[in-house]
């Protein structure tokens, strides 16, 4: 009876190879996306600019990355002035040596992408005041971020920590005149810190149209 | 791609600017239609009806669900001040049943419609409206194709105050529509989210259809949206793994909707609210599942098909281990000993690879069959050969005759357990070939309760995806087999032959017979005992068949192929006559259900009876929801079938007279209308057009 025998061990191989496959898969489908409190993942980009930035030059400068498509109608909404809200925010964050990074993932052909040209055009049409523009067309800055939206804000402390992500502000609408009565999440998050306190709100849902991935 | 978008934006940019002398202009370029529209064309002051915003979007545009996932905005319906009614006047927006929109594969992921949708809003027409009712909207809502355009439409209706008149049409669309609305949930729902991933248990008294996939969407953002949400059935449920979202918490209960897609059948949503707590018992019986296709615009993946494929192969593989299986392999088995025995490794490859080929094709057969016949009745579930009676008879047969072939009653010409000589080369490979054949065929029976939730998912998809599923299952059965005929280590351990062989081939009658006892049994539960009966007279036949085969002589050969052609047709064409019971769930309603009559009225009141009368027609969207909501739900069925209520319907889809004229004598418009007669009155009590189900249990109950 040595089939009957051989039979068991093949059952109990290919039990074991159901059970492994299924735990992979379960394991698999767990979002790698970093979490706030945490160490905001390391990331290196090229600049509208030319230059090679990579998270690690800004250590010991509070971080703020914006997601944007200049083409998405949510975008548009911070940008359009007046009230010029994404602008002044910028201009405010220069002003308190804060690092504003806006990344544009949208991949080539879609809506929103940018060369370094036409970033650098948006910038100064805009009235835009970042201190970079990274270039994401392949969408691993995005995708190791977890970024969804445009808008998608990230705000990264000093000594390297996520402690925002999440929408810009609490009124999940493409309407310009929604944003007065908005409360900004960004503003408020980057006032606890000024306070040295830990952030009220870490993390927010994120509106905005979908990022334009590869 | 761009020149084309930024053409688009210059032409809203020179619009903007043109301002209001281009607005009419503007309203051609929007990529939906909004449109405001009625079950009445006038209506009568206190009573509801139902209006609907009503979207038909521009091929390959998108709206949103009330929940629009990872991007976008679900659409809004603002009332101007223009209005001639309160804002209260105007009920919450029903939310059809919603799609999967994925945006990029595991990353983002958006709930909502595309092509057309229907939003129904009860509308209370206030009692002391006079003139015309006049609603004017704005319609604000995002629309999506690869890029996302905020649009808004005014729209607006107009109803004169009078009598009530049917918009007929119109009421169909909304009705159809409020029948996508998502149900309550007649089970209990639990979520488990001690770890992630969070289990979502769900119980179903009778359980979800065979082959279901089942999408959980949740109102707020606890889970990841795109994360797969691998399934597995018990005998009371099933079960889903969700992924929490970064920040995702459960409050006191996680609440959304679930879509379960059943092969062959209309999606159904329902709505649920799972209290944190331990999955409920058997829900979650199975192995996981991982669900592709369920609710998706687009087809599946790649990646879904290849995991679909995979969980097929390893099926496949299961599958030799099947009783149903095992005997068939195990002659297969004592065909490579014999080629072991004779030395001859090349002619054992040969045959590990005509016994894959028997296996793929019949897999490949068994595809096409299932595909035909989704072509033909636009259905299929998976194990459907086991609820067709003629195949189960005829499945009966061939593994009783299987088992009188181990048992040795007759011979095969080309028999690969032909262990006296060694394999010719030909006849090995026609033998090995049938057996694959075999090995699949008596297979497939299994194939169904063990990856019918896996099937069931890709019978949903195109053609190609059907087949290469099947083939990686045929391909998985027989690879532990082709693996033995390759490497010669493990075929030197096969035991030497010798006469325990057949003794061993006898015994595997036995499983065979025990097979057939159980498609018997089958065959009972589908066509009753009369097919069973005529299957066992099969039975007979083919041992006669054997019995007078065994002679030479053309009298006793012709009466061979004849007693086998009987054994084989009768008890299929018996088993087709069909019995009381169907193949299917039993849809029977919990109470008597029949049609209305004034003297069917009075015959049940006279017996004592407490009836109830449901005036209704399928173009009344108020009527739907009250069927939805109430007539159709399990607590009021039950609680008229305590009563013993006599339940009869009054359609007035076509317009009838007698109906009309009840209608008229209880001084009503039109449907609906619901009339109770408790035990022992005469006159009804006529109730509110909208039924709640505390109001009819209370009204049976006697409360």
């Amino acid at each position: 009876m040595q089939i009957t025998r051989r039979h068991l061990s093949l059952a109990a191989g290919m039990t074991a190879a159901v059970a492994l496959t299924a735990g992979a898969l379960i394991a698999s489908t767990a979002q790698a996306a970093p979490a706030t409190g945490t160490p905001a993942p390391a990331f290196s980009g090229v600049t509208s600019a030319g230059e090679t930035i990579s998270l690690a030059d800004f250590a010991g400068k509070t971080v703020i990355m914006e997601w944007t498509n200049d083409g998405c109608p949510f975008v548009k909404k911070h940008y359009a002035a007046p009230p010029s809200n994404m602008q002044t925010l910028q201009n405010s964050a220069a002003a308190d040596d804060v690092v504003w990074i806006s990344v544009i993932s949208s991949a080539e052909g879609e809506q929103g992408y940018a060369d370094a040209v036409r970033a650098n055009e948006l910038t100064a049409s805009r009235g835009a005041a970042p201190a970079h523009v990274v270039l994401d067309e392949a969408g691993t800055i995005g995708k190791l971020y977890g970024a969804k939206t445009t808008p998608h804000m990230f705000i990264i402390t000093p000594d390297g920590k996520l402690v925002y992500d999440g929408a810009i502000d609490s009124k999940a609408s493409s309407k310009v005149a929604d944003i007065e009565t908005a409360s900004n999440y960004v503003t408020a998050a980057l006032a606890d810190l000024e306070a040295g306190k830990p952030v009220a709100t870490p993390v927010t849902k994120p509106y905005g149209c979908a990022v334009k991935y590869k | 791609m761009i020149r084309a978008y930024r053409a688009l934006m210059l032409a809203l940019t020179g619009l903007a600017l043109l301002g209001p002398v281009a607005a009419a202009q503007a309203a051609d370029a929007r990529r939906a239609e909004a449109e405001l529209i009625s079950e009445r064309t006038s209506v009568i002051p206190g009573e509801t009806v139902f209006v609907a915003l009503k979207m038909t979007m521009d091929p390959g545009w998108h709206i949103y669900w009330r929940n629009a996932g990872d991007a976008g905005l679900p659409p809004q319906l603002i009332l101007k001040d223009s209005a001639s009614i309160a804002e209260d006047a105007l009920g919450e927006m029903m939310w059809p049943l919603p799609k999967l929109l994925p945006v990029v594969d595991g990353e983002i992921m958006d709930y909502g419609y595309d092509d057309e949708a229907v939003f129904a809003l009860a509308l209370t027409v206030p009692v002391d409206a006079v003139g015309e009712v006049r609603i004017e909207a704005v319609a604000d809502y995002l629309i999506c194709e690869s890029i996302c355009i905020p649009e808004t439409a005014d729209v607006s209706l107009v109803l004169p105050v009078g009598e009530a008149v049917e918009n007929v049409p119109a009421g169909e669309l909304i009705g159809a529509w409020i029948a996508k609305v998502p149900g309550s949930f007649e089970g209990e729902a639990r979520i488990d989210d001690a770890a992630a991933p969070w289990t979502l248990s769900l119980s179903l008294a009778g359980g979800f259809p065979e082959g279901a996939g089942i999408r959980f969407f949740p109102f707020e953002h606890e889970i990841s949206h795109p994360a797969d949400q691998p399934q597995r059935f018990g005998p009371n449920g099933a079960s889903l793994l969700l992924t929490p979202d970064r920040a995702g918490q459960v409050g006191d209960a996680l609440e959304g909707i679930i879509r379960v897609d059943a092969p062959g059948a209309e999606p159904v949503g329902y709505v649920i609210r799972a209290e944190r707590g331990e999955a409920l018992a058997g829900t979650a019986d199975a192995a996981f599942v991982p669900v592709a296709g369920v609710g998706e615009v687009a087809g599946l993946s790649w990646q879904g098909l290849l995991s679909l494929a995979g969980f097929a192969f390893l099926g496949g593989l299961i599958l030799n281990l099947m009783p149903c299986v095992l005997p068939v392999l195990s002659m297969k088995a004592l065909g490579m000993v014999s080629a072991a025995a004779s030395g001859h490794a090349g002619e054992l490859r040969s045959h590990g690879l005509w016994y894959t080929g028997g296996l793929l094709v019949s897999f490949a057969a068994l595809a096409l069959v299932i595909l035909a016949v989704r072509q033909a009745t636009g259905f299929a579930t998976l194990g459907f050969q086991l609820q067709h009676a003629p195949t189960v008879a005829v499945l009966a047969l061939i593994m009783f005759a299987v088992g009188l072939w181990l048992m040795g009653f007759f011979e095969l010409g080309s028999s690969i357990t032909n262990t006296g000589s060694g394999l010719a080369s030909r006849g090995g490979a026609v033998g090995a070939f049938s057996t694959g054949v075999l090995a699949a065929v008596v297979g497939a029976p299994c194939v169904g309760p063990f990856l019918g939730a896996a099937l069931g998912a890709v019978m949903s998809q195109p053609a190609p995806a059907v087949m290469a599923v099947f083939l990686a299952m045929g391909f998985g059965m027989a690879l532990p087999f082709l693996v033995l005929s390759f490497v010669p280590g493990l075929h030197r351990v096969l035991p030497k032959p010798g006469k325990w062989m057949d003794t061993l081939k006898q015994f595997f009658a036995f499983p065979m017979f025990l097979t057939a006892a159980w498609l018997l049994s089958v065959l009972a539960d589908l066509a009753g005992a009369g097919a069973v009966g005529w299957t066992l007279a099969g039975a007979t036949a083919l041992g006669f068949a054997v019995w007078i085969g065994r002679g030479a002589g053309p009298v006793r050969r012709g009466a061979a192929i004849a007693a086998l052609i009987a054994a084989f047709a009768l008890p299929a064409v018996q088993a087709n006559v069909p019995a009381g019971k169907a193949g299917g769930e039993p849809s029977v309603p919990a109470y008597a259900e029949a049609a209305w009559s004034p003297s069917q009225v009075d015959a049940l009141l006279a017996e004592g009876r407490p009836v109830f009368v449901d005036f209704t027609a399928s173009w009344c969207a108020s009527c739907q929801v009250n069927k939805l909501t109430t007539l159709s739900s399990k607590r009021v069925k039950a609680a008229f079938e305590a009563a013993d209520v006599a339940f009869l319907v009054a359609d007035f889809t076509q317009k009838d007279p007698a109906i009309a004229d009840e209608l008229k004598r209880r001084g009503r418009a039109g449907v609906p209308m619901y009339l109770w007669y408790p035990a022992g009155t005469s006159e009804p009590q006529i109730l509110p057009e909208l039924l709640t189900q505390e109001l009819v249990i209370g009204l049976v109950e006697g409360r």
